[in-house]
């Protein structure tokens, strides 16, 4: 497991902004690595909203090198288990396959960094893009957040959609999508990250030659005030049988020391099994399910409570959502709740480490966010340090009683 | 790689464990072979709602005090009933053992089964049940099936709304006794604990369960023909299943390789055809799949309800062109494909626990990564070709599920 004393970690930034990081396991049985781009859905206008999603589909399209086929065909050749994601902040590209194929998974991401961008390739996607859109709105508890996280975020771009709509995307040009990439994919805003079984000189070396002709600044991002909607709204949904809430209230930044606290806060209040929705809700049969969590995003954050009811049980569900609420924000959490939060997440952080793919993810949004290397007895250790002045001080400011509840409802209820 | 170690206790509980001296932690998986296919006539759904009744309560410990001692011992988890067995996952720090197991114990053998909390159980199922038409391509699924099946294969694992409802505490509470017994349960270890150990502390949790499992029903099919459904998606869903070989075929290898070759990776033949070639989805996929006895190939793509026609055809027709043979580089990806996450699903224990189970609920034993490798290096170009220019994918079943219907391949 990565927790030995054998992992270590490395890190360097090259000439052209690039920085590498890798935590390096030599017992791993696989090699996992990626590119961090900083930058999402939050980085668009409206005029090219999805692009960002767009670009990370056709980047699978090919380079002077290589065309799509043959893109495919090479990660399959190297028996790469991979794919990318792209959130309103983050466009990852990641793979891991057995350590001799390390460099070679190196060769291709990087090389993909630079796509092509090529006119037929682009329509082609663009249908894609829009049956995946097409794919979306038949999950109500999708479009939830999509919409809710608009209307929470009120006009600050965290609200902004990774998809974006049938009507953007149809519009979208190749040009506005050529702009983008070479404004946003520059070596400074890039992360390459390592995870597992590799030999950090070799892959140093490789990048260094690889990057080379690499270039362009940074790319700032822009940073508003957050002014988030407070109430309710309440829409049907053609598409929906069932009742889908979403409340969202003011959370901690990714940067945030907080966020510890925060994500214990979240198990004790939401988590499934044992906490205090649980008992409130699913254990007395009132909803299908309830869960919370903390969104940690680049300079703001995110704390949101799910649940998904029958419509007869709708207002009952609402009023005993308000009710704990209001008893979290004014009476806190207590010691027992607190040791049995830390408890769980202390397991979970020992299978977290398992797999260097699951290093990665850690390892490398961690430190687009942080410029930090945190191994995972640090976290460790952090979540148990957390003190019940700590999470309770996170009430303080009465986030709770900020927040948005956001409701589909079925069409006619 | 350890050897997973296997013994069959006799009360006809089946232990496994791998050893992995350097791993703190411990994951563990139960199985009762105990589903909807068992569930009694007319109470589809019975063995979900044992499932979330025993967690009302056992022991000396009522729900919440049962709860937190899990939580006290850090112990993470998850449990679920399905098709055919119901599952219980636990991930804890190796020196918890003994109190993890005496808890599951205390689950399964001393459940309170309190009346009240059956209420509150049938309510989340109900919920879950009514939940799966706004999944399109879960309900699609749940239809296909019932076509596949005339045997309780056929039914859903959300049981029925009229199961749910009748299923009284008395009858669940007898249903229980009868089903969730020792004979053909799995205890299945894999992590930072030894085979002596584990044996001992399982050996003592349970010691008194007893019972004969009951009898798993023989699959029986209906004939192919397709089922559409009329609902206003935005995309069109569309299933197929087609009948496949099992475990204990020859082939066996053949075939897999053959559905790497399909669906393996972003290079097979569906994703490039369907996807790259034509944008008719964003999602295509073919896997192996089946139950106890019976094995199939399932396919699955969703599309705008104009372009369902080509994509059902263009899907079809890729499945059905395997009988004309593979090529070698095909292959070749196809091998590495598999290999590669074999290996990788040894670096995670919560795989590896769930791959052991299983294997011992479907196989009766747990094939090794060498058997594995084996299988898959003695499958060349020939014989691949010939297995399936002998056994071509052909006839399936086909559901399908949005606003107007789609036109099938003869």
């Amino acid at each position: 497991m990565t927790q030995t004393p054998t992992t270590e970690f490395k890190q360097t930034v090259l000439d052209n902004g690039l920085t590498i990081i890798a935590e390096v396991n030599p017992q791993a049985q696989s090699t996992a690595l990626g590119y961090f781009v900083k930058t999402g859905s939050r980085d668009e206008t409206a005029q090219i909203s999805g692009l960002s999603h767009f670009l990370e589909h056709m980047t699978f399209k090919g380079t002077a090198q290589r065309d799509a086929v043959a893109v495919n065909l090479e990660f399959d050749v190297l028996g790469a288990q991979y794919n990318a994601y792209t959130s309103e902040e983050n466009t990852v590209y990641y793979g891991a396959v057995l350590p001799e194929f390390g460099p070679s998974l190196l060769e291709l991401w990087t090389d993909l960094m630079r796509p092509s961008l090529r006119p037929e390739d682009f329509e082609l996607e663009k249908k894609v893009i829009l049956e995946e859109i097409e794919l979306y709105k038949d999950r109500p508890s999708t479009m939830l957040f999509d919409w809710g996280r608009e209307r929470y975020f009120a006009g600050h771009p965290l609200g902004n959609s990774v998809l974006g709509t049938a009507q953007s995307i149809s519009d979208l040009s190749l040009e506005q999508m050529q702009t983008y990439h070479a404004r946003r994919y520059t070596p400074a805003n890039m992360v390459l990250g390592l995870a597992g079984n590799l030999n950090w000189e070799m892959m140093l070396a490789q990048a260094q030659e690889l990057t080379a002709g690499w270039v362009g600044g940074e790319a700032p991002r822009a940073y508003p005030a957050l002014r988030s909607r407070t109430g309710q709204a309440r829409e049907p949904y053609a598409k929906a049988t069932q009742v889908y809430m979403a409340l969202m209230a003011p959370g901690v930044a990714a940067q945030d020391p907080r966020r510890y606290a925060m994500s214990l806060l979240a198990n004790i209040l939401g988590e499934e099994g044992n906490s205090r929705l649980y008992w409130a809700l699913t254990d007395t049969g009132l909803v299908e399910s309830v869960s919370a969590g903390s969104d940690e995003s680049d300079g703001a954050g995110l704390f949101y409570v799910y649940a998904q009811t029958d419509s007869a049980n709708e207002a009952q569900v609402r009023a005993i959502l308000q009710d704990q609420l209001e008893h979290l924000e004014q009476g806190g959490v207590s010691q027992s709740e607190l040791r049995s939060a830390k408890n769980k997440l202390a397991t979970g952080l020992v299978f977290a480490g398992e797999t260097p793919l699951q290093r990665l993810f850690s390892l490398g949004l961690n430190y687009v966010y942080n410029r930090t290397y945190e191994p995972l007895s640090e976290t460790a250790a952090r979540v148990e340090a957390v003190s019940l002045a700590e999470i309770n001080g996170l009430l303080e400011s009465k986030p709770l009683s900020q927040s948005f509840l956001y409701s589909l409802v079925p069409a006619g209820s | 790689m350890a050897q997973t170690q296997v013994e069959i206790f006799p009360s006809g509980l089946t232990l496994a464990v791998e050893e992995q001296p350097w791993n703190p932690g411990v994951a563990l998986q139960l199985l009762l072979p105990v589903g909807v296919t068992t569930d009694p006539e007319g109470l589809e759904g019975a063995a979900s709602l044992i499932e979330g009744w025993l967690w009302k309560g056992a022991g000396v410990r009522d729900a919440r005090a049962f709860a937190e001692v899990l939580d006290d011992l850090g112990v993470r988890r998850g449990s679920g009933s399905g098709l055919e067995y119901t599952t219980f996952a636990a991930q804890f720090l190796q020196d918890k053992l003994e109190a993890v197991l005496e808890l599951y114990a205390d689950l399964l053998l001393r459940p309170q089964l309190p009346g009240e909390g059956l209420e509150a159980v049938r309510q989340v199922a109900l919920q879950e049940l009514a939940s799966i038409e706004d999944q399109p391509s879960k309900k699609m699924f749940t239809a296909l099936r019932r076509e596949v099946f005339s045997s309780n294969h056929g039914r859903s694992a959300a049981g029925t709304k009229q199961g749910l409802e009748k299923a009284s505490a008395e009858v669940l509470g007898q249903d229980f006794a009868n089903r969730f017994t020792a004979s053909g349960a799995i205890v299945a270890l894999v992590g930072g604990i030894s085979l002596p150990a584990a044996r001992e502390a399982t050996l003592k949790a349970f010691a008194a369960w007893g019972g004969q499992a009951a009898a798993s029903p023989a699959v029986r099919l209906n004939p192919p023909h397709p089922v559409h459904i009329e609902q206003d998606t935005s995309q069109t869903q569309i299933g197929l299943i087609y009948p496949d070989i099992s475990f204990g075929h020859p082939e066996f290898y053949s075939a897999r390789l053959a559905a790497q070759v399909l669906s393996g990776g972003m290079g097979s033949r569906l994703f490039s055809e369907v996807r790259e070639k034509r944008g008719l989805v964003y999602s295509v996929y073919a896997s192996p799949g089946g139950v106890k006895g019976y094995s199939y190939l399932s396919a699955y793509a969703g599309t705008m309800p104009g372009r369902a026609d080509e994509t059902l055809r263009v899907l079809q027709g890729e499945i059905e062109r395997l009988a004309q043979g593979v090529s070698l580089e095909e292959l070749k990806r196809a091998k590495i494909g598999l290999r590669t996450a074999l290996v990788m699903g040894e670096e995670s224990a919560r795989s590896r626990v769930a791959s052991i189970t299983r294997d011992l609920y479907l196989l009766g034993r747990v094939r090794t990564l060498e058997e594995i490798e084996a299988g898959i290096a003695a499958v060349d170009l020939e014989r691949i070709n010939r297995y399936l220019s002998a056994n071509p994918y052909h006839n399936p079943w086909i559901a399908t599920l949005g606003p107007v219907e789609v036109a099938s391949v003869g």
